[in-house]
């Protein structure tokens, strides 16, 4: 920071001390230097290029000033241009950095929320940098700001007068970029339309070319330029975007800002909650709330085009890299498509078709005017090609305007279709009150209503008007009473099946003819076909959207907070949504819910208890002769609910727990099998204890009729092979199972036995004990032991071949690393080769005599070395090769 | 048809068309309503482009936006200066990305710069005790505040450098199947 300072100080002492004193602002003289300065102007963002090394020694350069004459002055220019675009890390700290110095000013910043940002630029000296510009850009906003409300032109005599007559080299400036920017203009793309490749933000080689100048900045100077300050000065994205729509009414804080953020986006940073707390109060006095947001919200649409971390879509690459933050100054909204990204964008578009490329269009986070550029520029290149390369082919261009009539038509369409959707309105409604999830079961019945409407559509065209058309006279009688049973006056109109003819229909002798018996099949089939196929997609679109990966959900706070219901609008529901939530906050930080997994196994439990109970009154309408074909029964349908629960949890485990990628996937099976074989005993007890008891005193002393009940041996039988079957499965993953199934086996044969003394009956019918015993070993071998071993087969595979993989992956860095040290040591030997025989050279000159006993050692040297030369561009090679695999 | 072409030239309402997820009839409805803002500001001819600003006490005064808590950052994020004063092409972006039709990730895009209050890109602490503070109208204590936030940093921060990136944000909103829905403004 005191670097800094000094180097501003210095260049004020080379020259600048009239126009300091003359405007008699002790702190300013500095700053005010800078904003001329087109090297120090770019310091804001060179924060990134500081990583490279020689852009401080640059700095540090006497003739700092001048440097604008100075030939090697482009490159250093460009420099921090590449230098941030490649390295967008340090970027973001530089952009970062502005936080700590709002934070500073700004008391309604908590400082500690802020505390890494300060001690990270505290650390790095790169970053002192930048924040001392911050500082300073600062400690000049106020007195602009102050100063110049009393004489609103100030900034500008400030700017125009004094800089030019000072100093030649700002004119100088001026004048280069207007060449550059006719430079730019001639070739806004075309050229680089014709390279194969749109290079992105990778070099300033790359920008060269498209400018076809080496200075690439010179464009963005060049949208600074027409700007009446003719100050080079507004250097980031932020306060371009500022200025870019800035007008006449707001002329005032425009100059404000524009003069105070001269420097750099700190600046503006600062000075936007006073510009802005003034005007809002001069304007709007009734919205204090404004104000106070406005207080970190002015910067508003700031960093359009900021650097952003990884951004994965593809559609956003121009937000990606910073270089976007320099083209995308808002006072040439068109240039945004002149920067590699724009570029870059605008080639991916042109070969789409016009439908993707509409899609792509809408997709991008821009504004409408940028939106609207990108079209027109894309279209027009589309046009271009088309005409320089199908002149002569009509037929192409027919094809064209059939397309371009397609697009149309089907934008009629859906504007049609969009009139007919129904209970706009009430849904908004609805919505605005209630909030989407009660919104959603509106929004079902309404896409059910359509389903209907469309196949009624469908049968009233095609069956019932040709129906209508033959239809004979009804001569029943109504009497209303119809309306509730359906029949009677009804059942000889189009409303039934039997009423249509199986004939075919035709009127005279010449009409067509009408086939009703297959129109009535066909347009039933057909409707049902295609509600078959729009239920599948919509269902598939419903999953794409909700369940992208539904095992990772978050039941966390961090969903409530994100996902506020912008749908809801009315004041009572807001209010009510924000208490709700306030209170759901402070749930969720007192519970944190560890007895949510137990839902699972209670669940299933249910199931168990509750399904097999279905199955077994299906006795009473059944009669089975034979009671072990009642068992039987019953049993084949308890085993496909079990074996459907099983199969249920094991896909769940194998397929979802195993693969998301947690520590130890085995264990939290174990968990799981643990919890539900538990689950299963508590049940069961409670079901010995609670319900079969309860069971008896209902038969015993209120509906006598149904008297004692039977033991229900499948039930209780599949009870255990279900149980069992767990364990199987879960002795894997936890081998202690069979001890916990041991425990729950001795305690539960006391509660069975209990329960069966004292609630029920003997069974009233023979069994064939033995061969039921077969059955249920069966059971337990066929579908409960082989699904097991199945499933154990498919887990310890996985394990194993995740073992390989790992194996194999580890042999691949092994070898990568061997690779590396093979071309680390020929380097070395190169080097040391190097050293040994500079070192015999100075010696043979300072010692010629000991030349002839060292020749020989020389000779023998010498092949070495030669073979070591040969070899190292060899190492080369295979290392530049490998650099560009691990960049693939 | 009449009335279109006076307010809109074809060119016009046809770029409308392919940058918004509007129909030309929403486009039109949308311009109306617009209008309706402030009647005396906007001219019915926009065939030349006017360069005409509503400023956000009207927009934040619509139905839509009047009872929402983010009302003032939406208006800030889609306004050319940051000023929530919104040009006609400002208000059609709004209405676009909160539209039933936007994609996830114009949205998840667009929320993101709701939420990051300073605009640093990132989702500090700072900017999440902003929007609980909004979303619970000042309900919850200073404590209870830091403790939430502090919550959903651990939460959603996948790289742990105590704020969230926009691809975090990403990240989490990708779990949470209720954003589409709710990120959502009916015209």
């Amino acid at each position: 920071m005191s670097a800094y300072y000094k180097n501003n100080r210095s260049e004020e002492d080379q020259g600048y001390h009239d126009y300091s004193e003359s405007e008699d602002y002790p702190d300013f003289p500095a700053p005010l230097n800078n904003p001329d300065d087109p090297r120090t102007r770019r310091n804001p963002y060179s924060a990134g290029s500081r990583v490279s090394p020689d852009y401080p020694v640059s700095l540090a350069e006497p003739d700092y000033p001048g440097s604008l004459s100075n030939p090697d002055h482009p490159s250093t220019m460009n420099h921090p241009f590449s230098a941030t675009s490649r390295i967008s890390p340090d970027y973001r700290r530089s952009v970062a950095e502005p936080d700590y110095i709002e934070l500073q000013r700004n008391p309604y910043h908590p400082s500690s929320s802020r505390q890494p940002d300060s001690s990270q630029f505290q650390q790095n000296p790169d970053v002192a940098y930048s924040r001392s510009s911050g500082n300073h850009a600062d400690s000049r906003t106020n007195p602009d700001y102050f100063g110049s409300l009393p004489e609103p032109d100030y900034p500008g005599t400030q700017s125009n007068s004094n800089h030019p007559g000072s100093r030649t080299n700002s004119t100088h400036s001026g004048s280069r970029r207007s060449i550059e920017y006719a430079g730019s203009r001639i070739n806004p793309y075309t050229d680089s339309l014709g390279e194969p490749d749109y290079p992105g933000a990778k070099n300033q080689h790359n920008s060269s070319h498209f400018w076809g100048e080496p200075d690439y900045p010179g464009a963005k100077d060049y949208q600074n330029s027409p700007d009446i300050w003719g100050e080079p000065d507004y250097p980031d994205a932020e306060n371009g975007h500022d200025y870019g729509s800035s007008e006449a009414p707001e002329m005032t804080r425009g100059v404000l800002s524009r003069t105070s953020s001269v420097q750099s986006m700190f600046h503006h940073r600062i000075d936007g909650p006073l510009v802005i707390h003034r005007r809002e109060n001069e304007d709007y006095p009734e919205n204090i709330e404004m104000t106070s947001m406005e207080m970190t919200d002015s910067y508003g649409h700031s960093l359009p085009g900021a650097p952003r971390k990884g951004y994965v879509n593809p559609a956003y690459v121009g937000e990606s890299s910073p270089v976007c933050a320099f083209e995308n100054l808002m006072l040439s909204e068109c240039d945004w498509h002149k920067s590699p990204e724009g570029q870059k964008l605008i080639a991916s578009l042109i070969p789409m078709t016009s439908r993707d490329r509409i899609k792509a269009i809408r997709n991008q986070p821009r504004t409408m005017e940028e939106k609207r550029n990108l079209r027109r520029i894309v279209d027009k290149e589309k046009s271009k090609q088309s005409n320089r390369i199908l002149k002569l082919n009509c037929c192409t261009q027919c094809l064209h305007s059939i397309s371009r009539a397609y697009q149309r038509s089907k934008n009629s369409l859906s504007e049609f279709l969009n009139t007919i959707s129904l209970w706009q309105k009430t849904l908004k409604i609805i919505g605005g009150k209630f909030g989407t999830s009660v919104l959603s079961y509106f929004n079902f019945l309404r896409w059910l209503l359509k389903f209907n409407i469309f196949s009624f559509i469908v049968n009233f065209s095609f069956i019932v008007i040709p129906q209508l058309t033959v239809a004979e006279e009804n001569t029943l009688q109504f009497t209303g009473l119809e309306f509730l049973t359906g029949a009677g006056y009804f059942r000889d109109t189009v409303m039934y099946y039997g009423f249509y003819t199986n004939s075919t229909i035709q009127h005279g002798s010449s009409g067509a003819s009408y086939n009703m018996q297959l129109a009535y099949i066909f347009t039933v089939g057909i409707s049902l076909v295609i509600c078959f196929f729009s239920l599948l997609f919509s269902m598939a679109k419903y999953f794409r959207n909700n369940f992208i990966n539904p095992h990772i959900y978050s039941r966390g706070i961090a969903k409530l907070i994100f996902c506020w219901d912008f749908t809801v609008t009315h004041e009572k529901a807001v209010k009510l949504k924000q208490k709700n939530l306030s209170t759901e906050i402070r749930f969720l930080k007192t519970h944190s819910n560890p007895g949510a997994v137990l839902l699972l196994p209670f669940v299933v439990s249910c199931i168990n208890l509750v399904v097999p109970r279905f199955y077994s009154m299906f006795r009473l309408v059944e009669r089975y002769e034979m009671p072990r074909h009642e068992v039987y029964i019953i049993l084949i349908r308890n085993i496909f609910l079990k074996i459907s629960i099983i199969g249920i949890l094991c896909y769940y485990w194998l397929n979802i727990v195993a693969l998301s990628g947690e520590e130890c996937w085995e264990t939290l099976i174990g968990q799981e099998i643990y919890r539900l074989l538990l689950m299963d005993f508590v049940f069961s007890l409670a079901d010995s204890f609670l319900g079969e008891f309860l069971r008896r005193i209902i038969g015993m002393q209120f509906i006598t009729s149904l008297g004692l009940q039977e033991f229900d041996i499948a039930r209780n039988v599949l009870e255990l092979i279900y149980a069992q079957t767990l364990v199987w499965i879960g002795i894997f993953f936890c081998p202690l199972l069979p001890f916990i199934q041991m425990i729950t086996l001795f305690i539960m044969f006391y509660a069975k036995n209990i329960s069966l003394m004292m609630n029920f009956q003997p069974p009233s019918k023979a069994w064939r004990a033995s061969q039921m015993m077969t059955v249920f070993i069966l059971l337990l071998f066929f579908p409960s032991f082989t699904g097991v071993l199945f499933t154990l087969a498919i887990t310890i595979w996985r394990i194993i071949t995740y073992l390989y993989w790992q194996i194999t992956e580890g042999r691949k860095i092994m070898i990568r690393l061997l690779h590396e040290q093979i071309i680390n040591e020929g380097k070395d030997k190169m080097f040391l080769i190097e050293k040994l025989v500079k070192l015999q050279d100075t010696e043979k000159k300072v010692n010629p005599s000991s030349l002839v006993l060292e020749r020989s050692e020389v000779e023998q040297q010498g092949p070495l070395h030669l073979g070591e030369c040969d070899a190292a561009p060899g190492l080369r090679f295979r290392q530049s090769v490998q650099e560009d695999n691990s960049r693939a | 048809m009449g009335s279109k072409q006076t307010v809109f030239t074809h060119e016009q309402l046809e770029a409308y068309q392919d940058c918004t997820f509007f129909t030309r009839k929403e486009i039109m409805r949308l311009f109306y309503r617009y209008q309706d803002l402030a009647p005396q500001l906007v001219p019915l001819d926009y065939t030349s482009c006017p360069d005409v600003k509503v400023p956000y006490e009207l927009i934040g005064s619509m139905p839509e936006l009047k009872d929402n808590p983010f009302r003032q950052r939406i208006a800030q994020v889609f306004s050319d200066d940051g000023d929530g004063h919104m040009t006609l092409d400002n208000f059609l972006d709004m209405f676009s990305v909160m539209s039933e039709m936007a994609p996830r990730d114009l949205k998840a895009y667009y929320a993101f710069k709701i939420y990051d209050f300073n605009n640093d890109d990132y989702i500090c602490a700072w900017d999440l005790e902003q929007t609980v503070t909004k979303l619970t109208r000042g309900e919850l204590s200073a404590e209870e505040v830091t403790l939430v936030c502090e919550k959903v940093l651990d939460e959603a921060d996948g790289d742990q450098d105590g704020r969230l990136s926009l691809e975090d944000f990403q990240n989490m909103i990708l779990r949470a199947p209720d954003f589409l829905s709710t990120f959502h403004i009916r015209i």
